[in-house]
């Protein structure tokens, strides 16, 4: 295989396996999932369960709504930068491959700037998890391999962004696709769990009457 | 080995779609409910985290339900079941957690850790490991039941005195105490007199027409996660409230069983019951919005303070309705920081304070509240909860707080005025 037929594979076809291997698993976990039974509230509502899973919903983008952030301010900014750079450098691994004319030098830096702060949050996560006795206690080899695969995941991205040689753009893909292929069963594949969670969540506290606060 | 096979088709039993979320990989082990948790603020042990006790019982589900888990445990931390892993859930779900849900909302993914601690409460008693002393004392509610026409009388004696108490305490000879009769309302109360004489007070006041249970509102099938059992205790009051026609039953301040009647059986039942359930909150709070009741504030003349109690307002969403019955009849009042649905858990709930065994890691557990109290420099804290009542009330006296301690019908039926005639 020559070096412009193995870039083609890599960035097309190896995607297109890879992304369509996640959402099956993903849409196979999902059904299993919605298959369990579930204690739905029966009494009559004191609050709204719309209005309780919206809020559920956006908390994560209003800090000073949940204590959590609120009073680690410094964290959920590290956070939303984390998951800026996670967002971002997932659609470029769409837009690089399939709408490069939008790729101009311009948008490739501002990217590269996106995808950058999460590499260092990435590694003071890395170090809160292995300096805080009561994080070091739960944490697995998934969650440092998790870690440290998102590094390598950012940082292929900026250089590929960057410098566009062969290397780096292979490199970029073959662990973006290897991501693909391993993240649907590893604590990364929270981002699904999570619109489940803060939808049943929600909808309870809603119910009760507990959230929104009046 | 039998062992082990009952616990897993315990596990499958329980195994529901809020378990399942948040025991397979919602939990991030981020770590942003740790600091959330009364009891690791007070003991500063890892274990002691709300992410370390959902784990012991997590670690277990993903060996079964999570993929990678089941292919590769040490890679996930997955486990079998092990001998000694029983005595650890134990400690986790009714020692070291009161299901208080503070960790849920301030979780960012929304980790359900009290669903899967209520799961291994509900195995270890179908494994015969949960505490003695809370199997006893739903089985004693049961036996109530069952032998109801023995002890009819004498609980009626009882009461007759305590109505003799009211009549005095009012000034009014018609002061009634009404029991299991035809009426609006049928009052549950707990077992203690000072959750039927004042309440019988405010009734009274407020020329209710009323009735009071022949039972008590408290369920401990449910903190032993025994459903059947909590179903058949809350079945009498069901049965009472249609023999006396109640449209409302309105339930006593007690946490717990405002949660089951409310909220939860509803759900174990499978409908709404025919009658409203509120809590003596709502009435209370109702009658003074309708200017029921006539209250001089100055007889509650300290400052006073109110704790929410978690199955109250974090999950049963009563906030202000106490705040409004006990402002009205305070002369001063202060809140708590944090409240309502930050408010930390006392430390003796979920059935910790029936627990003489864990008595020394109760009161530390309350740590967290003794200090929202100093610093509110109440001398009295008012509370709508019995089990809360009395873990503020033996904080306050291991900690030489120098605070009294009452419910909120109490505190309100102290700011009564009748009129003589």
């Amino acid at each position: 295989m020559d070096s412009n037929s193995f870039m083609h594979f890599v960035e097309y076809e190896l995607q297109a396996i890879a992304l369509s291997w996640m959402v099956i698993i993903y849409t196979i976990k999902a059904v299993q999932l919605s298959k369990l039974p579930m204690p739905w509230e029966k009494e009559k509502p004191k609050g709204s369960g719309t209005k309780g899973i919206l809020r559920s919903y956006g908390s994560i983008f209003m800090p000073w709504s949940v204590e959590s952030s609120r009073d680690n301010i410094g964290r959920w900014i590290g956070f939303s930068l984390y998951h800026i750079g996670c967002l971002v450098a997932i659609v470029n691994t769409f837009t690089y491959t399939f709408t490069p004319e939008i790729m101009t030098p311009v948008v490739k830096i501002v990217f590269s700037a996106l995808i950058a702060p999460a590499i260092f949050i990435g590694f003071a996560k890395l170090y809160r998890r292995l300096n805080r006795p009561e994080l070091r206690h739960i944490s697995t080899p998934d969650d440092y391999f998790a870690l440290l695969s998102l590094q390598l995941f950012f940082f292929t991205g900026i250089m590929a962004l960057l410098l566009d040689t062969i290397f780096w753009r292979s490199s970029y893909y073959l662990i973006t696709a290897a991501f693909l292929f391993y993240v649907p069963f590893s604590k990364i594949s929270h981002y699904i769990y999570f619109f489940f969670a803060r939808f049943l969540t929600g909808k309870r506290y809603g119910w009760r009457g507990i959230i929104p606060q009046k | 080995m039998e062992t082990k096979e009952k616990v897993y088709q315990e596990l499958d039993k329980r195994y529901n779609r809020l378990v399942g979320t948040s025991a397979t990989n919602l939990c991030t082990h981020c770590g942003w409910c740790i600091e959330s948790c009364h009891i690791f603020k007070a003991t500063g042990n890892p274990d002691h985290s709300p992410v370390a006790k959902a784990e012991k019982v997590r670690r277990v589900l993903k060996r079964k339900h999570d993929w990678l888990s089941h292919l590769f445990p040490k890679w996930t931390g997955a486990k079998d079941l092990m001998d000694g892993d029983l005595d650890e859930w134990v400690e986790a779900a009714f020692k070291n957690c009161t299901l208080c849900e503070r960790c849920v909302i301030n979780c960012p993914m929304g980790v359900e850790t009290p669903q899967l601690l209520g799961t291994a409460r509900g195995v270890l008693t179908a494994m015969g490991k949960s505490p003695e002393i809370l199997n006893q004392l739903t089985d004693a509610a049961i036996a109530r039941e069952e032998n109801m026409e023995m002890m009819e009388p004498f609980f009626r004696k009882q009461i007759a005195n305590l109505e003799k108490q009211v009549q005095e305490k009012m000034g009014d000879s018609n002061a009634r105490i009404p029991l299991s009769e035809e009426a609006d309302i049928l009052y549950v109360p707990l077992s203690g007199a000072h959750t039927m004489i004042p309440a019988a007070m405010i009734f009274n006041a407020a020329k209710a027409n009323w009735t009071m249970s022949l039972y008590e509102a408290s369920n401990y099938g449910l903190f032993v996660a025994d459903i059947p059992k909590a179903k058949r205790i809350v079945k009498r009051l069901i049965k009472e409230a249609e023999k006396v026609k109640a449209k409302t039953l309105v339930v006593t301040e007690c946490g717990h069983a405002y949660s089951v009647l409310k909220w939860e059986a509803p759900k174990w039942f499978g409908k709404q019951f025919d009658f409203e359930v509120k809590s003596l909150l709502e009435v209370m709070d109702d009658y003074i919005q309708k200017g029921k009741l006539d209250l001089d504030p100055s007889k509650n003349s300290e400052l006073v303070t109110y704790h929410d109690p978690c199955n109250m307002g974090r999950k049963g969403g009563i906030f202000e309705e106490p705040r409004n019955v006990i402002q009205a009849s305070s002369k001063e009042y202060k809140e708590m920081k944090p409240s309502k649905v930050e408010n930390f858990c006392c430390g003796g709930g979920a059935g910790l304070v029936a627990c003489s065994e864990w008595t020394e890691d109760r009161l530390l557990y309350g740590s967290v509240k003794v200090e929202q109290i100093k610093n509110t420099k109440a001398k009295k804290v008012v509370t709508a909860c019995d089990n809360c009542l009395h873990q503020i009330k033996e904080l306050g006296e291991t900690n030489d707080l120098n605070i009294s301690v009452s419910n909120v019908s109490e505190h309100l039926a102290n700011a009564l005025v009748f009129s003589k005639s």
